[in-house]
């Protein structure tokens, strides 16, 4: 007998979110037959920008999230510095990526022991860990005081981790360093000494603590390597650039198809150099990303139905009601397929990590992730040069069409920018959680995290955690629903055909 | 999101300048503190970005891990609803916040602004017998209750940066939609210690005066400019900045806004003391202002 749950609201992530699954038993084992994930915030950041000198958009845009604002402005000032044509400074390119790292560091820790961890155990007798769904929760005793130790000493590591990006980044969340042509924060002695302190600790934290945390987790409930796998498309826009040009880069561009494996063949000895360019390497199934081949599709969106205008001049109304609509995300597709983005993503196109897609999965590549990052920042901070310029002054174009393409730390992140007399003529903004918790498309097929849903074995149908533990392992954040209102309906495609990547 | 009283109260010495408490003062929190009924928190969330939670975060926890539950246990709070954070979703969530509500006698803290087009479902926050719930309808309904309400961010203060421009989803202050006056917190994102100032004052049961913008006058009482350390008015002999990069300078030639926006960033700084934007070479947007973001380009020297 079928038993429709809604979990609205979705808790333990960043925005607003609805799921509703459907729940049967299916050759004696219950399980979800069906599920549609919901993002319930719109905002319409993107008609905000029209109008505005196009220097603002890194402030405005980084307001889209609280806890990846530094994505939202490496995208705005990238997109910037190719619309301006100019070369920053070197200085600027490692701070660019020290105060991102910073980020991506809070965020994984922040997702791993506040966001996820309760879905596994139980914490204190007391708001806000009570009420709960006291179903299946493995880790106890000693094991479970231990980890919620680590999830008090996560609140402070993490903070550090903001701390260590304010020394360059000025304040965070929202830094207001970040801009084209460069970065507004000198370099100095005292100021890389500082930065280096924190992230010795923090390395230390990752190492110590977080992996062998989420090693133990992966053990405990190793059935969630079968758990949640989704599509299995895995795209990545990549980020960290290592150079001005932004060819090479620490995590990789690149998409991995279901079905073709991607794995490092074994004569593939270059994986400390990250140095290495942007190509494939060899032996993995990694392709390419050709932005042209990213639509959007609203017919499951509370959006007018589009179709086949301009993509360059593509915009969107919003409908609200609208029959089979149920969410305020569009649902991105590449080549009309639904691709997961985020940490898995990157580290397997990077040829990182070579695991499968899982629930626990996604938990591994993170972590690994993380310390990857840190690792990284050393080496970037020794590159800084006290004293040397920071900035090298823009000419905002007239006119202009340009994007910039980043990752935050839940996935695939792309700002594309138009200018014309001067200011901003259209934004657009597409999301990581976009991708992952995209409603049906035109020919209906689930987002990532309604497919991942889909087959979850149920223990109790009245307290489903396992749906919240697919969910998590995404790590959305649905204060993405960022898409613009426009009165007249227009179609919608945002990539401009003659972009590539 | 919680930390121990004895934490909270070491940390409220540490800050003991910054919020602007007297020793009197602080002794009467340690009793206040020493009280079995802790102060119960509900936190919901608009049309925001969760950068306030976040930023609260930067704060609220001390450096010191607690390797138990214990210290956990006794906390200074009670904080009943809070989606980032909760461990309860969908209708467990919602019926602790109900309990809550029927019982009143709660702070109301609300991040983000009050959506009000499409009927209110740009957001909507819970689904009560299949119906999608609107955050204008959860918040009027939690703001009967509350003992007090304040705004955290400039979001939920005065609308920001959701209502720039078109303000596409018709975007409502908390205050201007309930048509009662919030304490507001204004800052995008709110300074921790703004927040856990203005929490403190009603711990101690003081009362906390505001400005026009119902802002916190130990706070926003003054001009971040007045006091800035690169005004030359204040001594400073870095002259004005008039590219990016270098040594901190004056910036209001590059769009600053420092002379009029209300704050006290100059003297807290940010994440611990660890910078702020004008120390980091980025001139004041504005933030805690009532007309932030204003039309007009953020580095245009408005003060030039």
């Amino acid at each position: 007998m079928k038993f429709v749950a809604s979990i609205d609201p979705v808790t333990r992530l960043e925005g607003h979110m609805k799921v509703e699954v459907t729940i049967d038993t299916v050759r004696g084992r219950q399980q979800v037959v069906d599920a549609k994930a919901a993002g319930t915030l719109f905002r319409g950041f993107e008609n905000i920008l029209v109008g505005r000198d196009p220097r603002d958009a890194q402030h405005i845009t980084e307001r889209i999230c609280g806890v990846c604002p530094i994505s939202h402005a490496m995208a705005a000032v990238l997109a910037l510095d190719s619309a301006c044509g100019v070369q920053i400074p070197t200085n600027a390119l490692w701070l660019r990526n020290l105060v991102m790292g910073a980020n991506f560091i809070d965020s994984h820790i922040l997702h791993f022991y506040l966001l996820a961890i309760p879905d596994y155990l139980d914490g204190p007798a007391k708001a806000p860990w009570m009420p709960t769904w006291g179903v299946d929760k493995r880790i106890t005793g000693a094991t479970a005081q231990t980890l919620i130790g680590h999830y008090v000493q996560a609140i402070a590591m993490r903070r550090k981790a903001h701390e260590m990006g304010a020394i360059f980044g000025g304040k965070l969340p929202h830094p207001p360093t970040y801009l084209a042509g460069g970065f507004t924060s000198e370099v100095t002695e005292e100021h890389i000494t500082k930065f280096l302190g924190y992230l010795a600790e923090l390395t230390s934290f990752i190492t110590d603590v977080y992996l062998p945390d989420v090693e133990l987790f992966g053990q405990v409930y190793k059935d969630y390597l079968n758990i949640g796998r989704g599509p299995g498309n895995l795209l990545a826009f990549g980020c960290f650039d290592l150079d001005i040009a932004g060819k090479s880069k620490l995590l990789r561009r690149g998409r991995v198809v279901a079905g073709a494996q991607s794995r490092r063949s074994s004569d593939d000895d270059d994986d400390d150099n990250d140095d290495d360019d942007n190509r494939v390497k060899s032996g993995s199934r990694t392709e390419p990303v050709n932005l042209s081949f990213i639509t959007e599709q609203v017919s499951h969106s509370w959006y007018q139905p589009s179709r086949g205008l301009n993509p360059a001049n593509g915009v969107t109304s919003a409908q609200y009601p609208k029959p089979n609509a149920y969410s305020w995300l569009k649902a991105p597709r590449y080549q009309a397929q639904p691709y997961e983005v985020g940490a898995l993503a990157r580290m397997k196109v990077n040829g990182d990590y070579t695991g499968g897609v899982s629930v626990v999965d996604r938990h591994r590549a993170r972590a690994q992730e993380t310390i990857k990052i840190a690792t990284a920042m050393a080496g970037w901070v020794a590159q800084l040069k006290p004293g040397e310029p920071v900035y090298a002054e823009p000419t905002i174009p007239a006119s202009a069409t340009s994007y910039g393409l980043t990752e935050a730390p839940r996935g695939a992140l792309g700002h594309w920018v138009r200018i014309n007399n001067g200011v901003i003529s259209h934004y657009q903004v597409l999301t990581p959680t976009c991708w992952n918790c995209s409603p049906r498309d035109d020919r209906r097929q689930p987002g990532p995290v309604e497919a991942a849903l889909i087959g979850t074995p149920i223990r109790d149908k009245n307290q489903p955690i396992e749906v919240l533990r697919v969910i998590h392992s995404f790590d959305p954040c649905l204060d993405c629903a960022v898409h613009v209102v426009q009165p007249k309906a227009g179609a919608k495609m945002f990539a401009v055909p003659s972009f590539r990547a | 999101m919680t930390v121990s009283r004895r934490e909270f109260f070491r940390y409220c010495v540490a800050s003991a300048t910054s919020l602007g408490l007297l020793p009197a003062q602080l002794k009467a929190l340690h009793a206040a503190l020493a009280s079995s009924n802790l102060p119960k928190v509900v936190w919901l969330h608009g049309a925001s970005c969760n950068g306030c939670s976040v930023s609260l975060l930067n704060r609220i926890a001390d450096t010191a891990p607690a390797t138990t539950v214990d210290d956990l246990l006794i906390n200074n709070i009670d904080l009943i609803y809070h989606t980032v954070v909760m461990s309860a979703a969908g209708d467990l969530a919602v019926s602790a916040l109900k309990q809550q509500i029927s019982a009143g006698g709660y702070v109301l803290v609300v991040e983000g602004g009050v959506s009000t087009a499409f009927g209110g479902h740009a957001c909507t926050v819970w689904t009560e017998n299949g119906k999608d719930v609107t955050f204008q309808d959860a918040l009027k309904l939690a703001a009967s209750k509350a003992v007090a309400i304040i705004s955290a961010g400039t979001c939920a203060a005065y609308g920001g940066i959701p209502a720039a421009g078109p303000n596409p989803t018709g975007i409502q202050s908390v205050s201007a939609f309930l048509g009662k006056p919030t304490v507001n917190i204004p800052g995008c994102a709110m300074h921790p210690d703004w927040f856990i100032g203005t929490v403190v004052q009603f711990i101690l049961g003081n009362p906390i005066d505001l400005d026009e913008f119902g802002r916190p006058t130990a706070i926003f009482g003054r001009t971040i400019h007045s006091t800035c350390p690169y005004n030359p008015a204040n001594g400073s002999t870095a002259g004005y900045a008039t590219t990016f990069g270098g040594s901190p300078k004056c910036l209001r030639m590059l769009g600053c806004r420092g002379p009029g926006t209300f704050g006290n960033c100059d003297s807290l700084r940010w994440n611990n003391g660890v910078s702020w934007c004008a120390q980091s070479g980025a001139p004041c947007i504005g933030c805690t202002e009532p007309t932030f973001p204003g039309p007009d380009p953020l580095y245009a020297p408005i003060y030039g």
